[in-house]
């Protein structure tokens, strides 16, 4: 029985997509070198895990305390990444040369680090926040500096000599989601998570044409 | 009709390339009249309104915009107006309502069919919607299956999968089916449209057979052959297990006939003589559970409970003339404590045959002849008495030469003898419900002849002879403890031993009060028999009670000089019975 539970949860755990890696580079190896292909199926399943977490979490916390609120009667947000000029359609995308794309990929998730970090503190600090959302925030921040590490290892191999600039844009949310009215503070939440999912969903497609075109020529 | 405004019905993007939003005009007024209503929209990082693009490509009541005025991951607004008033309004961001075509070019091919030719598999393949671009990677779709028998109503559902084939396992060649495909943005929840419908079926590609229509269907003989067979398995091996408990619980044990008063280890140790004398005793025999007076231990009778005394006493059947058998359950009482048989343990050693034992049918036939007699256990009724009596009495004036000889088998019976004077009720173990005649209840048997006669001693001749004398009157009785002692009789008998009896055996009897030893007896005999036939005019009384000192085999008895101290004046005036406050008082 003990050994049936076992498996099961960790089939379920396993099922999870994108979660778990396959180590081709066994630990402790030095000269194990993953392909590009296989660093670009990394990437694409972290990112794609990572926008269907923001998505899980941002549905919970507009099911719980959005509803009522005419929150999304102000879809006319902006986002701190956007003054991050990324391609908004697929022409713009297909133009863009890939190194600048991968670039551009970094600096929004060099963007989100630090304020997914606030939101795993700060998420805790809502009245009764449902344990779901709050791990899931964890998880989030986590796999983002997974995908980080991967992303820079990719365009290491990728690039071809000169050290980009850095892209970064910095993050002043911190105060609104300390805000001590509570309407403002779960509206700053709402926002961020909105925010989340997007920028989710965008490095996720960038990440899914690119792969398309470096690794299997524009015919997936 | 309710009234119904112009609103947003929905807004939807195929491929994240463009999108069209469509509305319903409502019943408000006559809206006929085209282009009244307008659809106005804004991105978020502008200011103004404008108008739709195209009101005609995605058909009536719609909005279409083209990839130019398409930006995916832009908030959007869009409302719904007339020249003054909003209708509605929405707010969404293209990524959002991506709702992709249905796919295309479905077809189907066999991969195998199952060796019986009943089943076959097949394996699906389509083609991704040509709106969306999945080469290169600008949509990623997943797409779910649904199939069915065509005359069923409820579809089956495959897990959505990222793939373009998908294979179906065991389909029906006899069946023809029908599969259906929709799809949808891989992190989105909706699905798009179901693609058209393919049919499959076997018969036309020449696969399948006709005849094989018949269905395998649930081995319900297999299933009720294996189940029987582990039934049994499990029932043998409860029945075989060594834990006596679990056995219990699931076979409880039967009740084995138990049959009251027979001890089960007599039946185990086999003494077939034995058991026969209790078995064949055992339907007259009901256990004496219900006596009202169970302390007067030292009166013993056959005869156990009321039911009983619709039979013949004892007394019937030893003086009639018919039926008389030495019965081994006579003077046995079935207590029912825990005692083997329903016979005196003694009777057993008594050597009686099984046939003369407890013979069941004379048994009860004497039982039932004298129902009258209910009340009498211990006597007879005046009448019956005399005649009894007299008969007796002639019987043993015949037999006078005899009782010397068989002093030693004098058996105890119960007698009761009738007198003119008025009957108290003699205490027995049945007592209260007992009125007898103050008559002596025991009679000293002499003899039993062959043909079943009582002989009775001596003594009770004279008491016969003293009834037939109607010597004694009427006297008041001490009652005592609800005995009703008969005073009288003894008076009488006082009166006429006094009157009649020598000296000796008077002395005798009175010294023992009532008890006798042999010796007495014997001399008392002696004396009798040597007065002839007369008319029995000896006056000694017999006594009421002998201990028995020694129960000879087969039918000897023999009695006890017991010594019974009698202090009292009283006591021995009182009567042949002894209450137990005398008998306390008596013994040490």
């Amino acid at each position: 029985g003990l050994l049936l539970a076992a498996l099961l949860v960790s089939h379920m755990l396993l099922t999870k997509e994108g979660v778990t890696s396959m180590p081709i580079c066994p630990s402790g190896s030095v000269n194990c070198q993953l392909s590009l292909e296989e660093l670009f199926d990394r990437a694409v399943k972290l990112s794609h895990y990572i926008h269907y977490l923001s998505s899980e979490m941002f549905n919970e916390f507009d099911e719980r305390y959005a509803q009522g609120r005419g929150f999304i009667a102000k879809a006319v947000n902006s986002c701190h990444t956007a003054s991050l000029t990324t391609p908004e359609d697929k022409e713009q995308a297909q133009q863009i040369h890939h190194e600048d794309l991968l670039n551009l990929i970094l600096g929004v998730l060099r963007s989100w680090n630090d304020p997914l970090i606030h939101l795993a503190s700060e998420v805790q600090r809502i009245k009764e926040a449902p344990e779901t959302i709050l791990w899931k925030a964890v998880e989030i921040e986590e796999q983002n500096k997974r995908l980080l590490e991967g992303m820079e290892k990719i365009v290491g191999r990728v690039h071809s000599g000169e050290v980009e600039n850095e892209i970064y844009t910095p993050w002043d949310g911190l105060p609104s989601l300390q805000l001590a009215d509570e309407d403002s503070r779960l509206f700053a939440f709402y926002n961020l998570l909105h925010c989340l999912r997007r920028d989710s969903h965008k490095i996720d497609n960038y990440l899914k044409v690119l792969k398309c075109r470096l690794i299997h020529d524009n015919n997936c | 009709d309710l009234l119904q405004w112009p609103q947003i019905s929905k807004c939807r993007s195929p491929e994240m390339e463009t999108f069209s939003c469509f509305w319903t005009a409502g019943n408000l007024y006559n809206l006929t009249v085209p282009r009244i209503l307008q659809l106005l929209y804004k991105k978020s990082n502008e200011e103004d309104w404008k108008e739709c693009p195209d009101y005609i490509t995605s058909g009536q009541n719609s909005c279409y915009f083209n990839a130019s005025y398409t930006s995916v991951w832009t908030p959007y607004c869009v409302q719904l107006a007339s020249k003054n008033e909003v209708y509605d309004k929405k707010c969404f961001s293209v990524d959002e309502i991506v709702l992709p075509d249905p796919p295309i070019h479905l077809n189907w091919t066999l991969l195998n069919t199952s060796q019986t030719g009943i089943h076959g598999d097949i394996q699906v393949r389509w083609d991704p919607p040509p709106t969306a671009d999945v080469r290169k990677g600008w949509i990623t779709l997943e797409y779910e299956l649904q199939y069915k028998e065509v005359n069923e109503t409820k579809w089956k559902e495959l897990k959505p999968r990222l793939s373009t084939m998908v294979p179906l396992y065991s389909l029906k060649t006899a069946r023809d089916y029908e599969i259906r495909i929709r799809s949808r943005q891989r992190t989105s929840e909706k699905f798009g449209e179901f693609s058209e419908i393919l049919y499959v079926s076997f018969s036309q590609m020449g696969i399948g057979c006709d005849h094989c229509t018949e269905e395998v269907e649930f081995p319900w003989f297999l299933v009720v052959v294996f189940g029987v067979c582990g039934l049994a398995v499990t029932v043998i091996s409860i029945m075989l297990t060594k834990q006596p408990r679990l056995k219990m619980l699931i076979f409880p044990p039967v009740p084995v006939p138990k049959i009251k008063g027979i001890d089960p280890d007599l039946l185990k140790k086999g003494k077939l003589d034995e058991v026969n004398s209790i078995l064949a005793c055992h339907d007259n025999y009901k256990t004496q559970l219900y006596i009202d007076d169970l302390w007067v231990e030292f009166i013993e009778l056959d005869v156990e409970d009321p039911d009983e005394k619709n039979r013949a006493s004892d007394t019937d059947r030893l003086l009639s003339e018919d039926h008389l058998k030495s019965h081994s359950s006579l003077g046995a009482k079935d207590d029912d404590s825990g005692r083997a048989s329903c016979c005196e343990p003694d009777i057993p050693e008594t050597d009686f045959s099984a046939s003369d034992t407890c013979d069941a049918t004379s048994d009860s036939d004497q039982f039932k002849k004298a129902t009258e007699k209910e009340e009498d256990l211990l006597c007879l009724d005046r009448q019956d008495n005399d005649e009894s009596l007299s008969s007796l009495a002639n019987t043993d004036l015949q037999r006078q030469h005899r009782s010397t000889q068989s002093e030693n088998s004098h058996l105890w019976a119960p007698f009761g003898e009738s007198i003119e004077s008025p009957r108290p009720s003699v205490h027995t173990q049945i007592s209260n419900q007992n009125s007898l005649a103050s008559t002596d209840f025991y009679a000293q048997v002499s003899d039993i002849t062959p043909a079943g006669r009582v002989v009775l001693s001596p003594g009770q001749k004279s008491k016969l002879g003293r009834a037939q004398r109607e010597g004694c009157t009427e006297q008041n009785f001490t009652i005592d403890n609800t005995y009703f002692c008969e005073a009288d009789v003894k008076k009488c008998i006082a009166v006429t031993s006094h009157e009649e009896n020598e000296p000796r055996v008077q002395e005798q009897a009175y010294n023992e009060d009532g008890y006798f030893t042999t010796e007495s007896l014997t001399t008392t005999v002696a004396n009798l028999g040597a007065s002839t036939a007369a008319p029995p005019s000896s006056e000694m009384p017999v006594a009421d009670y002998t201990s028995i000192h020694i129960v000879q085999s087969p039918q000897g008895l023999v009695l006890n000089a017991t010594a019974l101290p009698v202090p009292d004046k009283e006591f021995n005036v009182s009567c042949g019975y002894v209450s137990t406050d005398q008998l306390n008082k008596i013994m040490p």
